[in-house]
């Protein structure tokens, strides 16, 4: 079969000792920002960028990919061992991982997170590799119209659905809309909210926006807000299953993977539904419900991380075959590829196909190394999370710095990036959504693109959004996605109250 | 309560007058619509009047009870402005001055000041000259290896004090 010619292909490829060398250090990075609090994965290949200025493709994807999946195997070890939550996707994992570590049981904790981790994150890349190219060889018949409605519904799930409040969503999302709307015009050239200051002409950077609202914001808020704020973590065990915690952990790994990945491969982006599904599930289906909540249950912990990193995994779906982030992280990494003038979707199986399948078996190679760095040697990054705060977050400063300025080599964006900072301090305290701000602004200008393609096919009338079959049964998919949650509230309440 | 009710309708205030300032920007934009009928200033207007409408919305559920779905934020009731202005003026200063003394010096006087501002807010802050220069040493032991490393490794360009590309 034409797969396992690529995948080989790709597999000599990423198999190069400097493109091992380039996952291992992304794999390394990543499971240190995972684990560190205050840094995601996203503000980290958002600061890594300026690499894309030097960096092949091929070596700066497989890089930036293992930043990406290495964050959830690290962000698994704070959300055990600490009381606070690194990563979003993690929190479910630190209910049962805490009360395990509490009762003297982090090590189990730890052993089944990495190898659920592992184990979901292989299977989900089975998937990628199969589904992928085969979701692309559909998706060269979508023209505009589709492309459209498939990224209005991504900006649906993203900004009205997950989150707490669909108008602080929209809010978000309108403001990131805005953000991408600084600077040419692609299709007439024409100038747009610039301000005749010359640096604005090519837009924001995607950089400058990501390092603001969640590094700068996030060390803001924290000397703000979070000053008082005392950590207390869990003491370590050995790294160790016992026969029984292996019989126990299988199952809920598999059903977890099974429950992830199709939540990736939506553009209904994020972890946080198909881990919170997880948990309800093994909760529901434990043989000993008794440990929910009290002594921890390890189910609770194997199921919502292997959902975790099978979710993440299929988010690569969307985004290589349509060109749809579905997170920040995929948003920043569609930035990446931008960069390089490469414009993910179908075309890209056949125009990059190189690339494609070397960043596809970088991800087995990857979860390797990730299980290697997580298991063995995962006392070296419990030390990390021995650095106290000051220096933490003003070194964080540093490697916002870098990243801003390295991209466009401007002081005036390091003024930029502080304003941007202030506003994420002001959205998090509002309690507004950020990631609609990121998939806006990276996403906008080329939905308004297709947009207007769409709309010139139409010759101007509106109707070509319903008269073709596939644009239209997504502009169903688009209303039923919005209407749907908020009909179920209203009944269940009609319910309640009835 | 009534802070909450004023500083909650303070941001819904802001979000107005994004939209406002991006319509009068919408109103400079030629249409130019060609062929499809919607040219590069409809996405503009769209954006402005949504935002309008958010900010409205978001004014009225203010004035009406606060923002509906809302958990408490995180951390402290009240900020702690001298550790906010410390950090401020790490940033700034670097934006300020890293042009003229080097990514190396301006990040460490970046990092000086972020952990005056991060000690000050754990109530411990520490002003004696020994801080200072154990932090600037800090400082500078992160931010020259990264500056190494993008001048020397990957060839990006950052400004230095000399042309050496090590300082």
């Amino acid at each position: 079969m034409d797969v396992w010619n690529n995948l080989l292909q790709g597999f000599i490829t990423a198999g190069t000792p400097i493109n091992l060398l380039w996952a291992l250090v992304g794999c390394t990075i990543g499971t240190a920002v995972g684990v560190l609090p205050g840094i995601g994965p996203a503000t980290a290949v958002a600061m890594l960028l300026p690499i894309t200025l030097k960096v092949d493709p091929t070596a700066s994807m497989i890089f930036f990919a293992g930043i990406y999946y290495g964050a959830m195997y690290g962000g698994s070890t704070t959300s055990i061992l600490l009381n606070t939550p690194g990563e979003a996707g993690s929190m479910v994992t630190a209910l049962e991982g805490n009360k395990m570590a509490k009762s003297g049981r982090a090590g189990a904790a730890l052993a089944t997170a990495a190898i659920g981790s592992f184990v979901a994150g292989t299977i989900a890349t089975l998937g990628v590799t199969f589904l992928a190219p085969l979701i692309a060889t559909h998706a060269v018949k979508l023209g505009p119209p589709e492309y459209f409605l498939l990224m209005v519904l991504a900006f649906c799930t993203v900004s009205a659905v997950l989150g707490q409040s669909t108008l602080r969503g929209l809010t978000a999302l309108g403001i990131g809309l805005a953000m991408g709307l600084v600077g040419i015009d692609q299709i007439t050239g024409q100038a747009r909210y610039t301000g005749g200051v010359p640096e604005l002409m090519d837009g924001l950077e995607v950089v400058l926006i990501a390092v603001g609202l969640f590094a700068v914001a996030e060390a803001l808020y924290a000397v703000l807000y979070q000053g008082k704020e005392v950590e207390t973590q869990n003491k370590m065990s050995k790294v160790h299953m016992t026969r029984d915690e292996w019989k126990r952990s299988w199952p809920a790994w598999l059903r977890a993977t099974f429950i992830g990945f199709p939540f990736g491969t939506i553009p209904a982006g994020g972890s946080e539904i198909p881990t919170f599904l997880s948990y309800a599930t093994e909760k529901k289906l434990s043989k000993h419900p008794e440990e929910f909540g009290t002594r921890g249950a390890i189910e609770g912990v194997a199921g919502p991380e292997a959902a975790n990193n099978a979710a993440i995994t299929a988010t690569l779906i969307p985004l290589l075959t349509l060109g749809i982030p579905t997170s920040n992280t995929t948003a920043i990494l569609l930035g990446a590829f931008q960069n390089y003038g490469i414009n993910p979707g179908p075309q890209l199986f056949d125009s990059n196909a190189g690339l494609v399948w070397a960043l596809i078996a970088s991800l087995y190679i990857g979860n390797v190394m990730l299980l290697i760095l997580n298991l063995p040697l995962v006392g070296l990054w419990v030390k990390l999370l021995k650095i106290p705060k000051p220096p933490l977050y003003a070194g964080i400063l540093i490697f916002a710095t870098v990243g801003v300025y390295g991209m466009r080599q401007s002081a005036f964006d390091l003024v930029l990036l502080y304003a941007i900072g202030l506003l994420g301090v002001l959205m998090r305290r509002f309690s507004f959504p950020t990631a609609p701000v990121v998939v806006g602004m990276i996403l906008g200008p080329l939905a308004e693109a297709q947009m207007r393609n769409a709309l010139s096919i139409g010759e101007g009338h509106w109707g070509v959004f319903v008269q073709r079959p596939g644009s239209l049964f997504l502009l169903v998919v688009v209303v039923v996605v919005l209407v749907l949650p908020r009909a179920m509230a209203a009944l269940k309440r009609r319910r309640a109250a009835g | 309560m009534a802070a909450v009710v004023k500083r909650q309708a303070a941001v819904a205030a802001g979000v107005v007058v994004l939209g406002l300032g991006l319509m009068v920007g919408a109103m400079g934009i030629p249409s130019a619509a060609g062929y499809a009928g919607v040219g590069p200033n409809f996405l503009p207007w769209v954006v402005a009047v949504g935002l309008l409408l958010c900010g409205g919305f978001l004014a009225w559920e203010a004035l009406s009870g606060g923002f509906r779905n809302m958990d408490d934020p995180d951390g402290a009731d009240h900020g702690h402005w001298p550790g906010f202005v410390w950090v401020s003026a790490g940033i700034l200063a670097n934006a300020a001055l890293i042009t003229t003394i080097g990514f190396i010096l301006s990040c460490a006087l970046c990092f000086v000041l972020a952990v005056r501002g991060f000690t000050s807010s754990e109530g411990r802050l520490d002003l004696s000259l020994g801080a200072w220069v154990k932090d600037t040493l800090i400082g500078m032991a992160i931010s020259a290896p990264v500056f190494w490393m993008f001048t020397q490794a990957l060839a990006i360009n950052l400004p230095g004090l000399t042309n050496t590309g090590w300082l």
